[in-house]
C-alpha cells in the first residue's frame, strides 16, 4: 500500500527545508562572487605592446611556444581587435604573457578556493 | 607624445561632481603610472565651489563655460530613493578641442580605477578605444551587449574611452557635437529609447556613420568588459586604494542586496549617492597630485 502523503509538516522537516533555503543564499552570494572573480580574471588577462592588446590565454601561450622553438625571433601577429602587430622580441613576449597568465590564474585559484572553502560570507569578503 | 587623462565634473543640485572627480582622480593616480596630467574639465560655478581640492587632486584644471541645454534625468539611489535633477553632460563633444594631450584617456567621474589594466592604453595602434561589450556586477543584465532599443545599433559606452589627436578622432568629434546639437533628429532616426541625451548614444551613432553606417567593430579598451555597478547597488565599504565591497541588488528581488567584492578590478559605480555617502573614504584612499 502506498504511503499516505504527510498533511503537516514536521518541525524537522521545516528545519531542513530552512536549511536548504540558507544554503541557496549562500549559493546566490557564492555565484555573484564567482562570477565577478571569473571577470576580473579575463580583464586582468590583458596584455598590450608594439601598441596592439592581446587576450592571454591559453593558445596564445601555445602558439608563441611553437613560434620560439621554431626559431623564430619576430613575427607579425594578429591582435584582440584583428589589428597585425609586429613582435620584434618573440621570446620576451612568450615570458611576459606566460607570467601574467600564470600570476593572474593564480590569483583566481586563490580567491576561488578561499570563496568555495568557506561557507560564512563574512569570512569570505573578510568583514 | 604626451598622455593625459580627462575627467568632467560639473555640479547640479543633486550631486557634488566635482569631488566625485577628485576621488575618481585619486584612484586614477593611485593605480596607473604611465600617464602624464590628470586634468579636470569644468565649469566656473563648480571650480569655484571646491577649488582647494581639485587643486589637490588634479594637475590642471580647463574651465569651459559653454551653455549646456536642460537635460533633466532620474538619479536612483538604490530602490529607496528617487529623484530628478538636472544633467550636464553635453560638454563631452568638445573634448578633442579641450584636451592638450597628444593621447586621452577620457574617463567617467563615476568610474574607480583599481588596476593598471587602463595603462595598456598608450602608445596604442588605434586612433580611439572604446567599450561595447560590458558586465553587471549584479547579473540583473544578463546580456553583455546593450542596444540603443530593440531594433537599432549597438551602444558603446562612454564611460571609458581613449583617442589620440587624429583624422578619425577628430571626425569621430565633429561628427558627435553635430549630433548633440541635432539630437532629436538622430534620436528617432536610430529609434533610440528614453528621452534623456545620452552621450553614450551619440558616441555610437557618430561611431555607426563614421564606420560607413553598416556593421562595425570599434576597437575596446585593453579589457574587454566595463564592469558597471548599476543606481540600485551600494557601497558597503571601502577597503582600500583597490578593494571595494559592494551591495548588488539582487537579480530576482531588487530590494535586497547580495555583498560582492571587488578587489584589483575597475568598477563604474552609478549610484551616486552611494559614492557621496563614502566620498571621505574614497578621497583618503586616491593619491593627490
Amino acid at each position: 500500500m502506498a504511503e499516505s502523503i504527510k498533511g503537516v509538516s514536521s518541525e524537522k522537516d521545516l528545519e531542513r527545508l530552512e536549511k536548504a533555503l540558507d544554503f541557496s543564499n549562500t549559493m546566490k552570494t557564492f555565484n555573484l562572487n564567482k562570477n565577478n572573480l571569473k571577470v576580473k580574471t579575463q580583464n586582468l588577462l590583458s596584455y598590450s605592446t608594439a601598441g596592439g592588446s592581446f587576450i592571454v590565454d591559453q593558445s596564445l601561450i601555445s602558439f608563441m611556444n611553437f613560434v620560439v622553438s621554431s626559431g623564430k625571433t619576430e613575427i607579425t601577429l594578429l591582435d584582440k581587435n584583428d589589428i597585425p602587430v609586429r613582435i620584434e622580441d618573440t621570446e620576451k613576449f612568450l615570458d611576459e604573457t606566460s607570467s601574467l597568465y600564470f600570476e593572474v590564474v593564480n590569483d583566481y585559484y586563490n580567491e576561488y578556493q578561499k570563496l568555495r572553502s568557506s561557507r560564512k560570507i563574512e569570512k569570505v569578503l573578510e568583514i | 607624445m604626451s598622455k593625459g587623462i580627462i575627467i568632467f565634473a560639473q555640479n547640479n543640485e543633486y550631486v557634488d561632481y566635482a569631488k566625485q572627480a577628485c576621488a575618481c582622480a585619486g584612484y586614477a593616480r593611485k593605480n596607473l603610472s604611465l600617464f602624464d596630467e590628470i586634468c579636470l574639465i569644468t565649469n566656473t560655478e563648480t571650480l569655484k565651489s571646491n577649488e582647494t581640492l581639485i587643486n589637490e587632486y588634479f594637475d590642471k584644471v580647463i574651465v569651459s563655460d559653454e551653455f549646456q541645454p536642460e537635460n533633466i534625468r532620474l538619479f536612483k539611489d538604490t530602490t529607496h530613493i528617487t529623484e530628478y535633477a538636472s544633467f550636464k553632460n553635453m560638454g563631452r563633444s568638445e573634448v578633442y578641442e579641450l584636451s592638450p594631450y597628444d593621447e586621452t584617456l577620457v574617463i567617467d567621474s563615476d568610474y574607480f580605477i583599481m588596476n593598471d589594466v587602463l595603462d595598456q592604453v598608450w602608445d596604442s595602434e588605434n586612433d580611439v578605444m572604446i567599450n561595447c561589450k560590458y558586465r553587471d556586477v549584479s547579473g540583473r543584465h544578463k546580456g553583455n551587449i546593450e542596444y540603443l532599443d530593440n531594433f537599432s545599433i549597438p551602444m558603446y559606452w562612454a564611460t571609458v574611452f581613449y583617442f589620440k589627436k587624429s583624422d578619425f578622432a577628430e571626425n569621430l568629434f565633429t561628427l558627435i557635437s553635430h549630433i548633440k546639437y541635432n539630437y532629436k533628429y538622430y534620436y528617432y532616426l536610430y529609434n533610440c529609447s528614453g528621452n534623456l541625451y545620452r552621450n553614450d548614444f551619440a558616441f555610437s551613432m557618430a561611431l555607426h556613420i563614421l564606420n560607413g553606417s553598416v556593421a562595425f567593430d570599434v576597437p575596446s579598451l585593453p579589457f574587454d568588459y566595463l564592469n558597471n555597478s548599476f543606481d540600485l547597488d551600494d557601497i558597503y565599504r571601502v577597503n582600500s586604494h583597490n578593494d571595494i565591497i559592494m551591495y548588488c541588488a539582487d537579480a530576482e528581488r531588487i530590494t535586497n542586496h547580495i555583498l560582492s567584492r571587488f578587489k584589483n578590478i575597475d568598477v563604474h559605480i552609478m549610484n551616486k549617492k552611494a559614492i557621496a555617502r563614502c566620498i571621505d573614504d574614497l578621497l583618503t584612499n586616491g593619491e593627490k597630485v
